[in-house]
């Protein structure tokens, strides 16, 4: 008698979770025959706007409401943490070699009106990157520690150990929580006092879907290459998690926003697909 | 150094940039060591003693781990800043390649070294270091990559602690792998710093793999490395210390082949490393300044660390060898490298312990083939113990050394002679590799076996042979049982322009225990170009299971044809598509049935070719003739000076066919006209044409074909043997006899023939073509010769020409 209680219990709490279904409702090629191949996309948080990387190094800002894309800038490595700020303005960093063969980095921003950027954080020796913010509140990593400033009060935390670091954090839509990587450990959701809310898998580049749910990359290498990569969807809270592609796909670089998900693939092909989550 | 500062653009909370300062002139290197962990993408090289998977033994990932770290250490010493990936060696250290690139992004690197050994991943074997940079080579996609890569090869490349087989060698990842398009090296791919991937040696090259296994020689790889950081950074005179280090070796000792399957080995790695040796610095007072003792890892490897600049001794000493000094001079941020090749301790004056053959009189004889074999107690000197080897009678051969130098192989160029007592003297005068002679000679004998070569029964192809160019049978046939083992390396076909064929081994047949001789047969895998010439290579290295070999190598030179080619203005007598109108001839005595004819699909023309497969039955003479024959003849006639022409295939059974041809009657009788179309001695189909030397007054039609037993060995067994189309070439109209004017006369006791020309000689053949009488010359004495019809034979020319004749 009480097994058959535990089973039944165990069968309630089941419920839910298998209840959870994904509908793939669009998949389409983004800039098919305007653009080669595109990397590292950045959606703005209404999915209107999306930055991207050129292979020769260029990075781009395409409007889907026009459907225009401008050259941001040439830097070759600046598409790498570019952003969106609340401003509608992109800002990113460039870098270059110096005659003492250190790298300097220049802190940018470009307006898309005027099409033109200006430089807001000195070039200097040393990391640099760009960070999006909304109402000031922002989430970054440095080292094994991630920060999150709400309300201007600036927070670091570790809530777990991983020795080559933290990265990719995000802060989620409404601002409660914060998604990050650590080398090692995967996707850790903390809450803004640091608690660990979820640990989501050894999963890579999270970005927020909705404050409920979470799309990440899931890649394979020999040490060399990739040899597998598909996007996940993954819930906040670690109950639950689903393929939105295949593993052999080669899907990588998730990024999120207005209800759109775009990504990429290993040679380039960029895709926007849109979901419905049936709970 | 400052702390990371959260920086409020100017827009304050529109976005923020997080900057990391470092001070302005410190160089920042990422290192990245590779992956972690001890799994089966870990590049595990199972070396003895260490079996597959013991973390013990050779892993790629642990080996660089330890460079990582020690580019780490030295690079923090030279006052850089390091970030590095992992710092254990756990499959949790995995990272994915976009992680890795990632954290590096996120450091704010200046440069990026990621820290491999390669592999060939085939048989073959090199060793040399390789760096590569994202892009094309000489177009990096990151500004300065190549000038980074530049700048660390040569330190790398100028290791002395390794054997180099080859130069180094720099590439963009998209020039090295075009395969890949322009992803290259998942590691390079979207890293902002100037970044490198270096591939320092390569570990499937067995020594190496022993080398890897020494923290000395990974930190100098680390050390290595930092002095390319230092010569990209223009940081080489920022450095006050250099190192010491070096190998280990004996100065003649072989190193051992300890692994299951033999290992290449390069220059000075032929050498025993010497382990356990101690390893001093001493300064100019002879004080110790450090000491290292080299592992027990077979690499001989020995370091000294942060050594100041100024001249300084190395003493080397270990328990079995002389201790040995070197003098060197160190120099600030520079290595010095300095190899030792230790002389052994030996005590004792050097004695045969162990020979071969071992031969007393009375004794069973030894095999011809036979090398002497000495061993000794010590390692021997090469020139004064091969010069002390005295055999009598003399006997030219070659000198091999084994097991260090303590095993001496003398092996004759060819075979002793047979029956034969050989004396060997090893004169006193041999000497260790100490240089101390032997106390007194060393003296054996030994009685040879009555047999020193394997013979030759038969190959195909054979001088001159011309093979049908289908994928051609090769077969050689000796007195005795094949060792078979590599014996494809001694048994070769070349083209013309010395490429080697390959044989389909999987249907090649060896002889077994209990066959008549020894044989190997085997086909090419692919067909041969008609025209052209061929080499068939036997190395005198072929033995029997004796170890006796051939006397001789031998290249034949065999030419490709087509023997189906088209043969035109001959008339198709036969095709031979059907087993209908064939039947096999039956012995008239003993009833013998013990053959069969088939319709084949191996043929040259049309759908099928008749297969006759025959055994002999020995216990009558007829038996060792088969046969098959027209039920109904073909309506062709042949005629003096027609050509038959035949397509036969053959598995050299060494036994000869013959198409029997029947006269059309004359006198009443016909006669039985045999043809002999030669030994199958070949394989594969072949075209004959046999000029037809019939009586001049008759006409004959087909009748059957036979086989008899030629070769009592290689034929005894029967065989098989197919036909395809049968044709004929119509006479020429021209008579060599007419030609030579010949005139044959008949009278009571000789047949006569006179011509213009040289007559060879005369047979006289009964109405079944079976010689009755032979006589060289232009006479045959038949006055005891049965009165009859009988035909002469008459060899002119070096043609022959046949009439009837009545003896009465």
């Amino acid at each position: 008698m009480k097994r058959m209680l535990i089973v039944m219990l165990a069968a309630v709490v089941m419920l839910p979770v298998m209840a959870q279904e994904v509908e793939v409702v669009s998949r389409q090629r983004l800039l098919e025959g305007v653009e080669g191949p595109a990397y590292y996309p950045v959606l703005d948080n209404a999915g209107e706007r999306l930055l991207f990387t050129t292979e020769g190094g260029a990075l781009k800002l395409h409007d889907f409401a026009d459907g225009v894309t401008t050259v941001v800038t040439q830097d070759y490595v600046a598409g790498r943490d570019a952003c969106f700020g609340r401003d509608g303005k992109v800002y990113f960093v460039t870098q270059s070699v110096g005659e003492d063969h250190l790298v300097y980095r220049t802190g940018q921003c470009y307006d898309a009106k005027t099409r033109k950027a200006n430089v807001v954080t000195p070039t200097r020796h040393g990391a640099m990157r760009a960070v999006p913010a909304e109402q000031g509140d922002a989430a970054w990593t440095e080292g094994s520690r991630v920060h999150v400033t709400v309300g201007g009060e600036e927070r670091v935390f570790s809530p777990v150990d991983s020795w080559a670091g933290y990265l990719w954090a995000s802060l989620s839509p409404d601002g409660q929580r914060v998604a990050f990587f650590a080398a090692g450990k995967g996707i850790v959701v903390i809450d803004l006092r640091g608690q660990v809310v979820a640990m989501l898998g050894n999963y890579e580049m999270p970005c927020w879907y909705n404050n409920n749910y979470i799309v990440a990359q899931n890649a394979k290498d020999d040490g060399h290459q990739f040899t597998s990569s598909q996007l996940l969807l993954l819930k906040a809270d670690g109950t639950w998690q689903t393929e939105l592609t295949k593993p052999a796909s080669m899907t990588m670089q998730p990024t999120c926003g207005g209800g759109k998900i775009v990504y990429t693939t290993i040679d380039g092909l960029l895709y926007e697909m849109e979901i419905n989550i049936y709970e | 150094m400052k702390k990371s500062l959260l920086q409020l653009s100017m827009m304050a909370l529109l976005a923020v940039f997080t900057v990391n300062v470092v001070s302005a002139q410190q160089p920042h290197v990422y290192i990245n060591p590779g992956h972690g962990g001890y799994d089966s993408d870990d590049r595990n090289m199972v070396i003895y003693p260490f079996t597959q998977g013991d973390s013990a033994g050779s892993w790629e990932s642990k080996s660089n781990l330890r460079k990582g770290l020690a580019l780490k250490e030295i690079l923090e010493k030279k006052g850089y800043k390091t970030s590095i990936s992992r710092v254990t060696n756990t499959t949790a250290d995995d990272l994915a390649l976009s992680t890795i690139v990632a954290l590096c992004n996120q450091s704010g690197a200046d440069v990026f070294y990621s820290i491999h050994s390669n592999a060939t991943g085939t048989s073959a074997v090199n060793n040399f270091p390789m760096v590569f940079y994202r892009g094309y080579t000489g177009s990096p996609q990151v500004a300065n990559a190549d000038v980074l890569a530049a700048d660390l090869e040569p330190y790398l490349y100028a290791s002395q602690n390794t054997v180099w087989t080859h130069n180094y060698q720099i590439w963009g990842d998209w020039s090295f792998r075009p395969e890949w398009g322009t992803q290259g090296y998942g590691v390079l791919r979207g890293n902002r710093a100037v970044a490198n991937l270096s591939e320092g040696s390569f570990h499937d090259y067995i020594p190496e793999a022993y080398r890897l296994l020494s923290f000395y020689y990974c930190w100098m790889e680390g050390w290595n490395i930092s002095l390319g950081a230092d010569k990209y950074f223009n940081r080489l005179d920022n450095f006050g210390q250099g190192v010491v280090t070096g190998n280990v070796r004996d100065d003649r000792i072989k190193r051992l082949q300890e692994n299951p399957q033999p290992f290449i080995v390069y220059g000075d790695d032929n050498l025993m490393p010497i382990h356990d040796a101690t390893v001093r610095l001493l300064d100019a007072g002879g004080n110790e300044v450090q000491r290292c003792v080299t592992d027990t890892l077979r690499n001989g490897i020995y370091v000294f660390k942060y050594v100041n600049p100024g001249t300084y001794t190395v003493e080397v000493s270990s328990p079995k060898h002389f201790t040995q000094t070197a003098q060197v001079t160190v120099s600030a941020n520079a290595p010095t490298y300095q190899n030792f090749f230790l002389k052994r301790v030996r005590d004792t004056p050097p004695v045969v312990v162990d020979y071969s053959p071992v031969w007393h009189e009375g004794d069973p004889a030894v095999k011809c083939s036979t090398p002497i074999t000495l061993t000794f107690n010590w390692d021997m000197d090469d020139e004064t113990t091969c010069n002390a080897f005295r055999l009598d009678p003399p006997v030219e051969g070659t000198f091999e050394w084994q097991d260090s130098y303590y095993r001496l192989v003398f092996t004759p160029t060819d075979a002793f002679d047979v029956n034969t007592l050989y004396t060997l003297t090893l004169d006193k005068s041999a000497e260790h590799g100490g240089g101390t002679p032997m106390e007194e000679d060393f003296v054996m004998q030994f009685y040879t076996q009555k047999r020193n070569h394997l013979e030759e029964l038969a190959v195909f192809p054979y001088e001159g042979a011309q093979v049908h160019y289908k994928t051609p049978t090769v077969e050689l046939r000796v007195d005795s049982m094949l060792d078979t083992y590599n014996l494809f390396q001694r048994l070769r076909v070349l083209d013309s322009e010395g490429t080697e064929l390959a044989w389909n081994k999987r249907s090649i047949k060896y002889n077994k225990k209990g066959d008549d001789y020894g044989y190997i047969r085997v086909p090419l895998v692919k067909d041969i170009e008609p025209g052209k010439d061929y080499h068939l290579i036997l190395d005198v290295d072929i033995a029997d299971t004796a170890g006796i070999h051939l006397p001789a190598a031998r290249d034949i030179v065999f030419q490709g044809v087509d023997a189906g080619a088209d043969k035109p203005g001959m008339e198709v007598v036969e095709g031979f598509e059907s087993t209908d109108g064939f039947s096999v001839m039956v012995d008239p005595i003993t009833y013998y049935t013990g053959s069969e004819i088939t319709a084949s699909t191996d043929r040259l023309f049309g759908n099928k070719s008749l297969q006759f497969d025959y055994e002999f039955d020995f216990d009558v003479e007829t038996g060792r003739s088969q046969g098959f024959k027209f039920d109904e003849a073909p309506v062709v006639k042949f005629s003096r000076g027609d050509t038959l022409c035949i397509h036969v295939w053959g598995d050299m059974s060494y036994n000869i066919p013959s198409v029997i041809l029947l006269s059309t009657p004359y006198d009443g009788y016909s006669y039985v006209w045999p043809i002999e179309l030669g030994e199958i001695n070949f394989h594969g189909w072949r075209y004959l044409e046999i000029p037809l030397d019939l009586p001049a007054d008759s006409t004959f039609q087909l009748y059957g074909f036979t086989i008899r037993l030629y070769h009592p060995l290689m034929g005894k067994n029967g065989g098989t043997i197919k036909f395809d189309n049968l044709l004929k070439k119509a006479s020429s109209g021209v008579d060599e006899a007419r030609l030579a004017n010949m005139q044959l006369t008949v009278n009571d006791d000789y047949i006569v023939v006179s011509a213009d020309t040289w007559v060879q000689g005369l047979e006289l053949l009964d109405i079944n073509g079976r010689n009755v009488k032979a006589a060289g010359g232009n006479c045959l004495n038949v006055a005891d010769v049965e009165p009859g019809i009988y035909l002469v034979r008459v060899h002119i020319n070096g043609r022959t020409t046949t009439q009837k004749v009545a003896i009465k």
